[in-house]
């Protein structure tokens, strides 16, 4: 064997352990020299030589999406009763406004539409507007904090919030035996002028 | 001083009476822990789990589970290793026998009332140091009998040089008791309640720098030195570097202690303190896999015994666990690869490959070696030591990969941003629902694992019982050596000088901490005075002490961090004056449900009143489990008047009386609670119940901002 240091012969000894003295790896070494050089710089170029801070990092992030929302909200036709009503005649609209009915809505607005901590969404009372199409799509996508209604504009996408209000409009008149005491003002045409 | 070495040959008993007991402790609270954490695991998969019994949810069960892992099977396992190795090591027997049966009844002693409080409800909310102050104050007390126990063993040796084992132990008992005083400093308000006095970002860096020096003090530091005694002695080879032990000890303990913000990333923690969080984690990783190289090169050439002496394999395992471990933490403690691991599963991943990977494979790989040697017999079968090896070892990796990969899932998912700006998946329980198949995976990997687990009980239960009966003590021959080295180098003189030695190990943990704490302690400079926010109601700090006992942060965290899918998610980034007030600080570090720092005024009242009795019925497929008591069990108005008289002194503005008078304030507020939930349907009388005070604290979640 070359090997004429020390390193390979007994240096210690502890209840029969016996202690070898090799060297410390190289690339062990310099992955500890690299880390702590690396530490160092990063540290100079976040806190002391001015870096990007967190909230100057969200506030690009946010611009940027900001601009891709005001852009995706003026490159979509304006909303109009018209417009709407168009939309809400798409074929399958129903069953997609069903199951989104199902799983968001009817946990507050009962299951057939009848009202349990939220109003009764079949009969001709409302509470918001006067049950246009124009009038549930804002309530549903801007919500209304003081009744604990959430905004769902955040949540939905525009094609299942317009689902859910066609869905709506479809169960007008619709009595189930269990609905809520009316709330709100009455508004006889919509159950027919729509 | 009695110098020459072999001059003096004495006879002396070493104590293995106290290992073996600690050892029997390991395997029973093993057990305990890993089935514990089976039921949790289960109950993520399939939420009925928890049933509608407020002893078993997740959110009292899961501390029960960490606190077993952590100090009970790791815990006395440690003790079982330090008691039998330290004598060896120092050629003396234990300084006093009835110290170390302090010391093992009294842990035991801690653990049965952690085994209580924790189901009860009795947390601090701080994790791995949930226990109430007076558990707090005997585990003080034990640790100093057991810091007395070692320390008077270091003075009684024959050995004149502490082998590197040793080190890593004093380094463990100093800090341990450093970590522990610090993060406990309480001021009870109740036989089994407290509040820290710490608060917000204080609270939060504290705790943390508690909770991660535990991972490094508790589970890494102690296992390092029992690695250093059972491989070289299982393996019967010689340690590979002297001198690599020397450079990776130190660099560890001094680095490890600032590590702790990593857990803080991206939070209204200043960004000083994340960024030395983040360096300092990135700079451990060489110290770190220091004692991989340092065990896995010891058994270079000695693979032919994998065959012969398979418990080796544990060992060969665990190193490369923890190999595997020490180099993931880093990587998740650089910010941009936090920003998407924290609060999801692969935190929870890591956490096993260590816990069981590393800690777990190195204890039964010492069990393996020390029954047969301290019962005086051979093992029973090698082969089923074989067939436990490779099925905890499945189980670990299933484990490890299925929850790798629901993290990286769901963080994905959080994250995604459409190109319309909108996030993709804004239904927080869609990304809940993707994962729940990988949580079956990661309980089959933990079944797996237990499995393996029960071949080892009765594995070593046979080898007990084959065992010759009535065993008499046997005297070894040692003698004093050491004390005639010449020529020492500096290290070795140390090696040589137990208080030194000690108090170098203090200095190079206190650094660090020092550092990093001090700063927040003035908590003033970092608060804007415009930003100020009000105090909870004490009806709201009723609430929020449920909030606290059910366990919610341990899926709910109250911290949305300065990152733009979490702002379109939650509302704008959490800051330092949101949190100001808060003891315990609650902002959590898991989100198996969305964060609820902004939830208040979100839903009505009678929306939280129907989830939390069933959390289906408005979030279907939801996982969270059902909370039926809150609405039987009456709100401890009379403790009002004491916890917020306690909250002022620590310092949150309250009136005198709102103090004084805090149970008919609370009472006055939970009956206009009260009234709404009745107007819409809810049954009367709901303004005793403890559902009213947690419906009060959750709607002012978000809402304390200036008017």
């Amino acid at each position: 064997m070359s090997d004429n240091n020390n390193n390979n012969e007994k240096f210690h000894e502890y209840d029969g352990i016996i202690e070898h003295d090799n060297p410390l790896p190289m690339w062990w070494l310099w992955t500890f020299f690299l880390t702590i050089i690396f530490s160092f710089i990063y540290f100079i170029h976040y806190e002391l030589a001015g870096g990007q801070t967190q909230s100057e990092e969200l506030a690009a992030a946010m611009a940027e999406i900001e601009q891709a929302q005001s852009k995706a909200h003026t490159s979509s036709p304006m909303e109009t009763e018209e417009s709407l009503k168009a939309a809400f005649g798409n074929d399958g609209i129903l069953a997609l406004g069903e199951s989104q009915y199902t799983s968001k809505c009817a946990s507050c607005h009962g299951a057939q539409l009848q009202g349990l901590i939220g109003p009764n969404l079949a009969d001709k009372f409302w509470v918001h507007g006067k049950g246009t199409r124009m009038d549930i799509v804002k309530v549903i996508r801007d919500g209304v904090a003081e009744k604990g209604m959430p905004p769902w504009g955040p949540v939905m996408k525009k094609d299942e919030i317009y689902a859910v209000s066609a869905f709506i409009l479809a169960k007008r008149g619709t009595q189930a035996p269990d609905a809520k005491e009316p709330q709100g003002e009455a508004v006889e045409d919509y159950l027919t002028a729509q | 001083m009695n110098t020459g070495t072999g001059s003096h040959i004495e006879k002396i008993f070493y104590d293995d009476d106290i290992v073996k007991k600690f050892v029997m402790a390991t395997m029973i609270w093993g057990a305990a822990a890993f089935v514990f954490g089976l039921i949790i695991a289960t109950q993520l998969a399939y939420w009925p789990l928890n049933t509608n019994w407020e002893w078993v949810s997740f959110g009292r069960l899961r501390p029960l589970h960490t606190n077993a892992a952590i100090f009970a099977f790791a815990g006395n396992a440690i003790f079982a290793g330090i008691y039998h190795s330290t004598q060896r090591l120092l050629k003396a027997r234990m300084f006093s026998d009835a110290l170390s049966k302090i010391h093992f009844w009294g842990w035991q002693l801690i653990i049965v009332s952690a085994a209580i409080t924790l189901p009860l409800g009795y947390t601090q909310s701080k994790e791995y140091a949930e226990l109430e102050w007076p558990i707090d104050i005997a585990i003080t007390l034990i640790w100093v009998v057991f810091a007395i126990n070692f320390f008077g063993t270091i003075k009684r040796r024959r050995e004149k040089h502490m082998y590197v084992a040793i080190w890593f132990y004093i380094a463990t008992i100093i800090t341990v008791a450093v970590l522990h005083i610090v993060n406990s400093i309480e001021i009870p308000v109740g036989m089994l309640q407290s509040y820290p006095v710490y608060s917000g970002i204080q609270d939060a860096l504290v705790q943390w720098w508690y909770g991660h020096n535990a991972v490094a003090f508790f589970l890494t530091t102690p296992f390092l030195g029992l690695m250093y005694y059972y491989v070289p002695k299982a393996a019967n080879r010689p340690v590979y570097s002297y001198r690599l032990s020397i450079v990776h000890f130190w660099a560890l303990v001094f680095i490890y202690i600032w590590a702790g913000p990593h857990h803080l990333l991206y939070t209204s923690l200043p960004e000083w303190a994340q960024t030395l969080g983040m360096i300092f984690s990135l700079m451990l990783w060489a110290p770190s896999w220091g004692g991989m190289i340092n065990g896995l090169l010891t058994l270079k050439g000695s693979w032919h015994l994998l065959r012969t002496e398979p418990l080796i394999k544990f060992f060969v395992a665990a190193l490369t666990f923890y190999g595997m471990s020490t180099f993931e933490g880093p990587l998740l403690s650089i910010k941009s690869v936090s920003a998407l691991g924290h609060y999801t599963d692969w935190i929870i991943g890591h956490v096993h490959s260590g816990a069981l990977g590393w800690n777990g494979m190195l204890t039964f790989g010492m069990i393996y070696f020390l029954v047969p040697r301290l019962w005086k017999t051979e093992l029973y079968s090698k082969k089923l030591l074989e067939n436990h090896f490779w099925i905890s070892l499945t189980g670990v990796l299933l484990y490890y990969i299925s929850l790798v990969v629901a993290g990286i899932t769901q963080g994905m998912m959080w994250r995604a941003v459409d190109k319309d700006g909108a996030l993709v998946y804004p239904d927080f329980i869609e990304t809940v629902v993707r994962i729940v198949p990988l949580y079956w995976v990661r309980a089959l990997g933990g079944l797996l694992f237990i499995i393996g687990f029960v071949m080892m009980c009765y594995n070593i239960y046979k080898t007990i019982k084959a065992a010759p009966k009535n065993q008499e003590p046997e005297s070894v021959q040692v003698s004093r050596s050491g004390y005639d080295e010449k020529n020492e180098q500096p290290h070795r003189k140390l090696e040589g000088m137990g208080l030194t030695f000690s108090v170098l190990a203090f200095l190079a943990i206190a650094v660090g901490s020092v550092i990093e704490i001090y700063p927040t302690l003035s908590l003033h400079k970092y608060v804007n005075p415009a930003n100020i926010v009000e105090p909870h109601t004490p009806l709201e700090i009723a609430g929020r002490d449920v909030y606290i006992k059910e366990g919610c942060y341990t899926c709910h965290s109250q911290q949305i961090r300065p990152i733009a899918s979490e702002v379109l998610r939650y509302g704008p980034a959490s800051t330092i004056e949101e949190s100001m007030y808060d003891r315990p600080f609650q902002w959590g570090s898991k989100r198996t449900g969305p964060d609820l720092s902004r939830v208040g005024k979100k839903y009505p009242n009678l929306w939280h009143l129907n989830h939390m009795i069933d959390p289906r019925a408005v979030t279907p497929k939801s996982i969270m489990p059902n909370y039926p008591w809150l609405a039987e069990k009456n709100t401890d108005y009379l403790s009002l008047r004491k916890k917020l008289s306690v909250l002022k002194m620590l310092g949150v503005p309250y009136e005198d009386d709102v103090v004084a008078n805090a149970d008919i304030h609370a009472q006055k507020q939970a009956m206009e609670i009260a009234a709404d939930l009745e107007s819409n349907g809810a049954p009367k009388g709901l303004e005793k119940k403890e559902i009213v005070a947690l419906i009060a604290y959750l709607q002012s979640l978000g809402q304390k901002g200036k008017k």
